[in-house]
């Protein structure tokens, strides 16, 4: 950590997790970053409750299919909405963020990022135009 | 320069910080096969599926593929190591005493195992039920 200079800024926070939410002058990749680990945040939250969630069908067809209704209304379509963006960003900034920590593309990693983005956001496009469609 | 400069960016530091025990290097690869299992459970569940949710019936059938079944389980397994690798890494970046990161491990190694069993169980269930 030696090429880690430290802060004389009094405005700036020293807590290396609240330096996530400080934008001033910060890169486009460090915010993507600290968005690809508030997103994984929400993933996980997710995941238990999804684990939670498939616990309906060991009730049967009548638990889950109720569930599916509840499923099928524009407020959860509209969540769908929110984890598919999480999803697609995370999965695609994390290709981004194995690539340079690995040390490889370290110089092109905002190229790298705008291109891994892009392709999350037609995929994120396509899947919500599906999601409300389907 | 006065203010906070990084040299490195961030993601070169939090890979540093866990390389030397293999920590991050699991965490990259099983959020690699995570990508591909992932987006496979996404289009099988979402969007090929008329109505974007399998039924009932509909999930039995899908969970009754020996394929499916143990791509499920390893989609269960690997999204829970690599979620929770992801939440020991932040825990990391708060800078926790030796004794607060010992209690995360353990906290998270709990939740992890019983998140897996459960996922195991419930999709050694849901075959049960559908054969």
């Amino acid at each position: 950590m030696s090429d880690i200079q430290s802060t004389t800024d009094p405005a700036r926070p020293k807590s290396s997790l609240r330096a996530w939410f400080d934008v001033r002058g910060r890169s486009v990749t460090t915010l993507a970053f600290a968005l690809n680990r508030l997103t994984g945040v929400g993933l996980t939250v997710y995941l238990f409750l999804h684990l939670a969630v498939l616990s309906q069908l060991l009730r049967g067809p009548e638990g889950w299919d109720s569930f599916i209704r509840i499923a099928r209304s524009p407020l959860f379509l509209t969540l769908d909405v929110i984890l598919l963006f999480g999803v697609v960003y995370h999965m695609f900034n994390g290709i981004r963020v194995a690539l340079v920590g690995m040390g490889v593309a370290n110089k092109q990693q905002k190229g790298l990022f705008y291109g891994l983005t892009g392709i999350a956001l037609i995929l994120f496009i396509v899947g919500a135009i599906l999601i409300y469609t389907k | 320069m006065e203010n906070t400069v990084s040299r490195r960016s961030m993601e070169q530091m939090a890979a540093k910080r866990d390389r030397s025990g293999s920590v991050w290097l699991i965490q990259a690869f099983t959020g690699l096969l995570l990508a591909i299992i992932l987006g496979a459970h996404m289009i099988a569940h979402h969007f090929i599926v008329e109505g974007g949710l399998r039924d009932y019936q509909q999930v039995l059938d899908y969970v009754n593929n020996p394929v499916i079944f143990v791509t499920e389980i390893t989609f269960v397994i690997f999204a829970t190591v690599h979620a929770l690798l992801g939440i020991r890494a932040i825990i990391i970046d708060m800078r926790p005493s030796p004794g607060a990161l010992r209690v995360a491990n353990w906290a998270l190694g709990a939740l992890g195992t019983v998140a897996i069993i459960y996922g195991v169980y419930l999709a050694v269930a849901l075959q049960r039920l559908a054969g």
